[in-house]
C-alpha cells in the first residue's frame, strides 16, 4: 500500500513539476504572480476533450496543438495586455490576472457547460502489474512527458540565445536592456512558454481527472505551492518541489487519509512559507535558474 | 555642433517626474575621442549616460548620434547602434557564468559567430583573469574582477562609444590601475570613444584628451584634460590640492 502510494506520488510529481516550472519562471523573469495559470491548464484540458471527443485525437497527441495555441494565447496576452501593467502595483496585476481568469472560467461555463466530462481513450484503464504493485500504464506516459518537457525548458534555458536573453531579465531587466535585449518581447515569449507548459500538464491531467470548471483554483493552488516550495522563481526548485509536494500528498492520504491530501500540501506551504521562504532549495541571494 | 562629432547633445533637459537634474547639456564627443565627465555627487552624471543609453527619456532638447537623432530610441536598439554603456555598479548577471556574461554582450551583434568568438578570446586576452574564471559565476568574482567583467560585456557589444560609469567605485588604488591599463590598451587597438564618468578625476583626467564638468545639472566647464588640470579651481575642487 505505502509503496503503491510513493510509486504514485512520483509518476504524478512530474506533472506538478511542469505546472509549477511555468509558474515560477514567469514570477521569476517579470516578477508577476500569474492568476491566470491555473486556467490556462483547465482550458488546454477542455480543448483535449473536444478534440477527442469530435475528432477522436489522442490525448497525448493533441499536446502539440495545446502547447501551440497556449503558446500563441500566452505570448498576445503578454505582449498585449500584461505588459502594460507591470510596473504597476502588485494589486494591479492580481487584479488584471484575476480578472482573465474569470474570463477564461466564463469561457468554460459557456462552450462546455458545467457538466464533468473526461477523456477515455482505449488505454485508460491499462497497467503493468510488477511484483504486487499496479503500474498505471498512463501515468507512466505522463511521468515520461512531464520530464522530457521539464528537461526541454531547462536545456533552451541554459544554452539558447533567447533561454539566455530570458535570465539576464530575470536576473537584470535593465542589464539586459543595456547589451540588447528587447525585454517586452522576451516577457511575452516567457509568458508564452511558461502557458504552452500549462497547456501540456492540462492535456494530460485530463486523462486522470474529471474535468470541471472549478478546476483553475485546485490547478493554481498546486502550481503555487510547488514554486514556494522551490524559491519562487528557481526553476530548479520548481522541479523539487514538484516532488515534495506529490510525495506529502500521498503520505498524507496512506497515514491521516484521502480527506486529508490538501491540508497537507498547504501545511507544508506554510511551514515553508515561515521557516524558508526562499524555498526548500534556495539560496537566499542568488536568482539562479 | 562640429560635422564629424560621432556624438552630440544639444540643450538636453532631463527629469524624473517633476524633477528635473539636467538642464540645457551641450556635450560633443568625436570619433575615438576619450573624454571625461567630471563633477560632484548629485550632479546629474549617470542620469545623462543613461539618458544617452536610452533607459531615460529627455525632456526636451537632442541627442545626435553619428548624424541621426537617438532620443526616443529603446535601450536595446542604441546598443546596436554601438552606444554601449558599463553602469555604475557593474550590474553583471549574477546567476551566470563570466563566459555568459560576456556572450550576452553580443547579443543584438550580426556580424557572425566568428567575429564575436574572436572578440571573445580578444577579451579574455586584456583581462587574462577572466580567462581563468570563465566558468565562474559573476556574482563570486572579487569586485575587480567584477568590473573587468562589466567592461568586458561592454566591449563585446563591439562598441564605437564605451561609456563608464565610476568604473573605480569601491575597488582598490591597484585595481583601478590595472584595469585603466587594459582600458588605455583597448582603446589603442580599437579606437572607439570613450566617456568616462569618474569621482577619481585624477584617473580621468589620465585618460581623458577632454573633460567636462557637471554641476546642479549644467555644463559649467569644458576644456582640454590638461588645462583642467592645471586650472587652481580645479585643482582645488577635485583634486584637493
Amino acid at each position: 500500500m505505502l509503496v503503491q502510494e510513493l510509486l504514485n506520488a512520483v509518476l504524478i510529481g512530474g506533472i506538478y513539476a511542469a505546472i509549477g516550472i511555468g509558474f515560477s519562471l514567469v514570477y521569476g523573469v517579470m516578477n508577476l504572480l500569474n492568476l491566470v495559470h491555473g486556467a490556462i491548464i483547465m482550458l488546454a484540458g477542455y480543448v483535449t476533450y473536444s478534440l477527442f471527443a469530435r475528432l477522436g485525437l489522442d490525448p497525448f497527441l493533441s499536446i502539440p496543438v495545446t502547447m501551440g495555441a497556449f503558446f500563441v494565447v500566452g505570448y498576445g496576452l503578454q505582449r498585449f495586455v500584461i505588459n502594460r501593467i507591470l510596473t504597476a502595483s502588485v494589486f494591479m496585476s492580481l487584479i488584471l490576472t484575476y480578472g482573465i481568469d474569470l474570463v477564461i472560467v466564463n469561457i468554460v461555463l459557456l462552450v462546455w457547460k458545467t457538466d464533468l466530462l473526461a477523456v477515455t481513450p482505449s488505454y485508460a484503464g491499462a497497467s503493468w502489474a510488477i511484483g504486487g504493485l499496479v503500474v498505471s500504464k498512463i501515468r507512466v506516459a505522463i511521468f515520461v512527458v512531464s520530464a522530457a518537457l521539464t528537461a526541454l525548458m531547462y536545456v533552451f534555458l541554459d544554452g539558447t540565445r533567447t533561454g539566455r536573453a530570458i535570465r539576464a531579465a530575470a536576473l537584470d531587466k535593465e542589464a539586459a536592456e543595456l547589451v540588447g535585449v528587447d525585454t517586452p518581447g522576451i516577457y511575452a515569449v516567457t509568458y508564452g512558454l511558461s502557458s504552452a507548459l500549462a497547456a501540456a500538464a492540462g492535456s494530460m491531467l485530463a486523462t486522470i481527472y474529471t474535468l470541471t470548471p472549478t478546476l483553475d483554483g485546485i490547478y493554481l493552488g498546486k502550481a503555487f505551492v510547488v514554486a514556494v516550495l522551490g524559491g519562487l522563481g528557481n526553476i530548479t526548485g520548481a522541479a523539487v518541489g514538484g516532488l515534495v509536494l506529490s510525495f506529502a500528498e500521498s503520505l498524507g492520504v496512506v497515514v491521516l487519509g484521502p480527506s486529508y491530501q490538501e491540508i497537507i500540501g498547504f501545511g507544508i506551504f506554510l511551514v515553508v512559507l515561515i521557516l524558508r521562504p526562499y524555498g526548500l532549495v534556495g539560496r537566499r541571494f542568488y536568482a539562479e535558474i | 555642433m562640429t560635422p564629424d562629432a560621432l556624438l552630440a547633445i544639444e540643450r538636453l533637459d532631463v527629469a524624473y517626474g517633476e524633477i528635473q537634474v539636467l538642464w540645457e547639456v551641450d556635450l560633443e564627443i568625436a570619433r575615438g575621442e576619450v573624454v571625461a565627465l567630471l563633477g560632484p555627487n548629485g550632479a546629474g552624471k549617470t542620469t545623462l549616460l543613461r539618458a544617452v543609453a536610452g533607459l531615460l527619456r529627455p525632456r526636451a532638447g537632442r541627442i545626435v548620434w553619428d548624424g541621426a537623432p537617438l532620443d526616443g530610441v529603446p535601450a536595446s536598439r542604441v546598443v546596436a547602434r554601438g552606444l554601449a554603456l558599463v553602469p555604475e555598479g557593474r550590474r553583471l548577471f549574477a546567476g551566470m557564468t563570466v563566459a555568459e556574461n560576456l556572450t550576452m554582450g553580443a547579443y543584438r551583434r550580426t556580424d557572425g559567430r566568428a567575429a564575436v568568438s574572436a572578440d571573445l578570446e580578444w577579451v579574455f586576452e586584456l583581462f587574462p583573469e577572466l580567462a581563468a574564471r570563465r566558468r565562474q559565476q559573476a556574482g563570486a568574482l572579487s569586485g575587480g574582477e567584477q568590473q573587468m567583467c562589466a567592461i568586458g560585456r561592454g566591449l563585446m557589444t563591439k562598441p564605437r562609444l564605451l561609456m563608464l560609469d565610476e568604473l573605480s567605485l569601491g575597488l582598490s588604488p591597484v585595481a583601478v590601475d590595472r584595469i585603466v591599463a587594459m582600458l588605455a590598451a583597448a582603446h589603442r587597438t580599437r579606437g572607439m570613444a570613450m566617456l568616462i564618468v569618474e569621482q577619481d578625476v585624477r584617473m580621468a583626467l589620465e585618460l581623458a584628451r577632454r573633460a567636462y564638468i557637471l554641476e546642479t545639472g549644467r555644463i559649467t566647464r569644458g576644456d582640454e584634460a590638461r588645462r583642467l588640470i592645471d586650472d587652481p579651481r580645479v585643482k582645488k575642487a577635485y583634486l584637493g590640492l
